[in-house]
């Protein structure tokens, strides 16, 4: 009896347990490995033990450094951008006004789509020659405008594309933060004085620092590893603009064949990833 | 406080004279209407941003292919009605094995739902319930799958997938997504919530552990099992990069897949086909978050406060 019921937990752990080691823990501690070979990540050939090849390589692969950097800004841009965003849509659709209910629902929609679809159909308006957009824009005599065909405005474009999901999605989890503060606590505040800003900025943002940090860590995370809008827009053109590292290192490995390219720049991606996560953490973390 | 304190803020000090008082109050009320319908403007504009781009893809799949632009460029709000309906573009989607990747999809994610809750409710209850060595590191190690996004692995994992043989096969689409940390950790709030007494009720007559969990624990966590069931399998329906790696084949290639496969080629004319893919790979979702709202949003709240 004693033995069964210490065994008890391991018996509903171990399905899960073992799925994760496999899914989850084995493949970083193998791409972390196979980054140091040749022929890296396949079974047919042979293969070589290269030690830091593959990234001196990459120290010398324009392509990669222009996707690092197309990577790099995208994000600084696009994670503030959709934070900051999804907080105000929050504090919008916080309100009890008459009918707020329906809009909720309505601006929630998007989170429901993929990403791919979300990209698709953004394509599709934002159509230089034929777009739903460009029609409008010459409907009210403004001039139609390249998108995502020009060097300047693909990397903007894309960077509205994912917040059409992006925005109401963390804005989400805003709400349920603020929906969370008791009423009288705000109400306390404003009996005391304080103006709508000093509220906001004196009550409600530090209240928020648990959600604010998970929203930040989650959207770069998200951003860091986006796929399917270059690939499925502008196969990272015009000029490698739209290049995002993810979109580099999969078509380095399953259009080129470089195996050992791909696992070292999927690594620097994941090494990256851990650091701006850890320093998110740091900055936000509560005072207490 | 003193309750009899008016709820808002007022001006409790009465200005001398009456009728700088009701101009005041005048003004207050002009004021609020006017943000009222500020606020209401900004709602609506909002919500054309959402609705706009969705309505056009949709009535633009009931289209001829010839006239789907014909009201785009010159714009007018026609484009907004279908200019001659048809359903031909469905007919022909359907035609080159869109039905067979929608039934993949759809099998694939009731599968994938069903493992998912069995596996994660009983590591969820565990963690719950259950006292035992090492839990807290376990635990750790579980939260912490998802700080790494999978994206970031998916070519060792891709390697895994051929070791096992799996490539183009239900397996490699379904049993990676099993473990679930979001699922494990919506399993084990619920249940830790639970009063002990129920458990120790029900294991009195000496029942094993895993009837206990079959009878009792599981039906009781029905609010989970909807929430997180409608994240795993929205998980999946919208999934993109692994499918379109493991499983290209047609005989179990998903939904995500197939759209992007029409879509890819903007070069080509085929927008129709386009526009009635990612109709049905938008509706599907829609259809059942619209009226699981409250519990898709009270999941993906419960999932973010970690």
């Amino acid at each position: 009896m004693a033995r069964s019921e210490r065994l008890a937990p391991w018996l509903f752990l171990a399905p899960a347990l073992l799925l994760l080691l496999v899914w989850r823990y084995f493949p970083i501690v193998w791409g972390l490995r196979e980054s140091f070979y040749t022929n890296a990540l396949s079974f047919s050939g042979g293969r070589e033990f290269v030690g830091l090849d593959n990234f001196r390589w990459l120290l010398d692969d324009p392509t990669f450094w222009k996707s690092l950097e197309v990577t790099m800004i995208f994000n600084v841009i696009v994670n503030p951008l959709q934070t900051i965003l999804a907080f105000f849509l929050a504090l919008f659709i916080n309100r009890s006004i008459r009918g707020i209910g329906a809009f909720r629902t309505i601006l929630l929609l998007p989170i429901a789509i993929s990403i791919n679809i979300s990209a698709l159909a953004w394509g599709l308006a934002l159509n230089a020659e034929y777009g739903l957009v460009n029609g409008m824009l010459e409907a009210v005599g403004l001039e139609r405008q390249l998108f995502l065909r020009s060097v300047d405005q693909a990397m903007p474009t894309m960077i509205g594309i994912v917040s059409w999901i992006g925005v109401p999605l963390w804005a989400l989890f805003f709400l349920a933060g603020l929906q969370n503060i008791p009423a009288d606590v705000i109400e306390a505040a404003r009996l005391d004085g304080a103006t709508r800003f000093q509220t906001l900025y004196q009550i409600v943002l530090p209240l928020m620092r648990r959600v604010l940090a998970f929203v930040l860590v989650s959207t770069t995370v998200a951003n860091l590893t986006l796929f399917a809008p270059p690939y499925l827009l502008t196969r990272g053109g015009p000029q490698e603009s739209t290049n995002l590292l993810l979109y580099e290192a999969w078509q380095r490995g399953f259009v080129y064949s470089d195996l050992g390219a791909s696992a070292a720049m999927t690594m620097v991606l994941l090494a990256i990833t851990v650091v701006v996560v850890v320093i998110e953490f740091a900055f936000l973390r509560p005072a207490d | 406080m003193n309750p009899s304190l008016p709820k808002r803020r007022t001006n409790l000090v009465l200005p001398p004279v009456a009728s700088q008082v009701t101009a005041g109050i005048r003004y207050r009320r002009a004021v609020s209407a006017a943000s009222s319908v500020l606020s209401y403007a900004g709602l609506i504009l909002l919500a054309l941003l959402v609705l706009v781009p969705l309505w056009w893809v949709m009535v633009s799949s009931f289209t001829t292919r010839e006239t789907v632009w014909a009201n785009v460029l010159p714009f007018s709000f026609r484009a907004f009605l279908p200019e001659e309906f048809t359903l031909a573009a469905y007919q022909e989607i359907f035609s080159r094995g869109f039905g067979r990747a929608i039934a993949n999809t759809l099998f694939v994610g009731a599968v994938t739902v069903v493992l998912t809750i069995l596996i994660c409710a009983m590591a969820g209850f565990a963690f719950a319930r259950f006292q035992f060595r090492g839990k807290n590191a376990l635990w750790v190690l579980v939260l912490l799958t998802l700080m790494v996004p999978s994206e970031l692995t998916v070519i060792p994992s891709y390697t895994l997938v051929s070791t096992f043989g799996w490539v183009n096969s239900w397996a490699a689409l379904v049993v990676p997504a099993v473990g679930n940390a979001t699922a494990i950790f919506l399993f084990r709030q619920f249940f830790a919530g639970i009063p002990q007494d129920l458990f120790d009720a029900a294991r009195v007559d000496g029942a094993p552990w895993g009837r206990v969990f079959l009878n009792i624990v599981l039906p009781l966590s029905r609010p989970v099992m909807v929430t997180s069931g409608i994240l795993i399998f929205l998980g999946q329906w919208n999934s993109f990069f692994w499918p379109m790696l493991v499983a290209p084949d047609a005989a179990y290639r998903q939904i995500q897949v197939a759209v992007a496969m029409i879509g890819v080629d903007q070069e080509l004319t085929s927008w129709d086909l386009i526009f009635a893919s990612s109709t049905i790979a938008a509706l599907v979702p829609l259809l059942l978050v619209l009226p699981m709202q409250r519990f898709y949003v009270s999941s993906i709240m419960g999932s973010g406060i970690k």
